[in-house]
């Protein structure tokens, strides 16, 4: 049973997405076959060189890279997002499986479940 | 925000209050032959005929007993935490929303 | 816990701000539980250090501790049996509280 954990906020203002981290790990923990995907202001967590220190909070973008360690099998994010956000493949972090149809995505899950 | 539409044969859980953006993308990705069940905030959608939500709707009592909308007409069809899980074990795909 | 030589900790005796940390800390916070640190114990606690420099967390729970050291360093060190062995208790907690990183979130 496949689960697709999905993001469509933005990284820092909310706790939502560090939620998904968190359902994305717990999955992996338990080798339930698992990947996250980025929709919306949710792709701005997958731009490089993010530097939050000044804010007092943890990197997202290295939280992230423990992802395939874990066990994580994907993280997906959608192209169109992406240019409206201006992330480009210099400025997008590793790793990343660009879909140019989220419906076609989702259907390749048994569950899916938004963060937040 | 992306479009979404969903398979059919997709049960849609969905927990958030109507003025949600994320409600609107439910909405606008249910398709005829879903199913949806309104649970936390998203029975407040109850109240709001407006909303045209499917005929094959259906609430959780225990959350529209909590916030007080036992008595609403036209009575919402609800349902228990028990159908709630038959109905995840029939369908295909689930998206909580 | 209130060793004065220590960086300063939250009440589970996990440092308040892994930059403070220094190889004389984990040997006086091993020593708390009796762990004479060894060279196996020394190759945890730099892969968890090397762990939180590249991603900000711990791993979050003693199965995501133990796959993430059995990526790095093989299936025998990655294992329950040897991991515990080294880090009595949950090894996961041991293990960071030893290399000065925040208490993983989803050990109890």
């Amino acid at each position: 049973m496949n689960t697709l954990i999905v993001v469509d906020q933005p990284p820092y203002g909310s706790w939502a997405g560090r939620e998904a981290l968190d359902m994305v790990f717990s999955l992996a923990a338990f080798d339930q076959p698992s990947a996250l995907l980025f929709v919306g202001p949710g792709v701005n967590w997958l731009r490089s060189n993010q530097a939050p220190s000044g804010i007092n909070q943890k990197s997202v973008e290295k939280n992230l890279s423990a992802a395939p360690m874990f066990g994580v099998e994907a993280i997906l994010a959608d192209r169109s997002a992406c240019e409206r956000f201006g992330l480009t493949e210099a400025t997008l972090v590793a790793g990343v499986t660009l879909t140019d149809s989220v419906p076609d995505t989702l259907d390749g899950y048994r569950h899916v479940a938004f963060a937040g | 925000m992306t479009e979404i539409t969903a398979s059919s044969d997709t049960l849609h859980i969905v927990n958030k209050a109507p003025d949600h953006p994320r409600f609107g993308t439910f909405l606008r990705a249910l398709s005829d032959t879903d199913s949806v069940v309104l649970i936390e905030d998203a029975v407040l959608a109850c109240t709001d005929p407006s909303l045209r939500l499917p005929k094959s709707c259906v609430a959780l009592t225990a959350d529209i007993d909590a916030r007080g909308l036992q008595d609403l007409q036209p009575a919402p069809h609800m349902i228990s935490y028990g159908d709630l899980v038959r109905l995840t074990e029939q369908h295909e795909q689930i998206i909580s929303w | 816990m209130n060793n004065p030589s220590l960086p300063e900790r939250n009440n589970e005796g996990f440092l308040e701000d892994a930059n403070h940390w220094s190889p004389e800390t984990a040997r006086l916070i091993a020593s708390e539980d009796s762990i004479e640190l060894t060279e196996d114990h020394w190759e945890i606690i730099e892969f968890l250090r090397e762990f939180y420099k590249a991603h900000e967390i711990s791993p979050p729970s003693n199965r995501l501790f133990v796959k993430a050291v059995r990526e790095a360093l093989g299936e025998h060190k990655g294992s329950s049996i040897y991991l515990m062995q080294l880090f009595p208790g949950t090894p996961a907690k041991t293990a960071c509280r030893i290399a000065g990183l925040p208490r993983p979130t989803n050990c109890l």
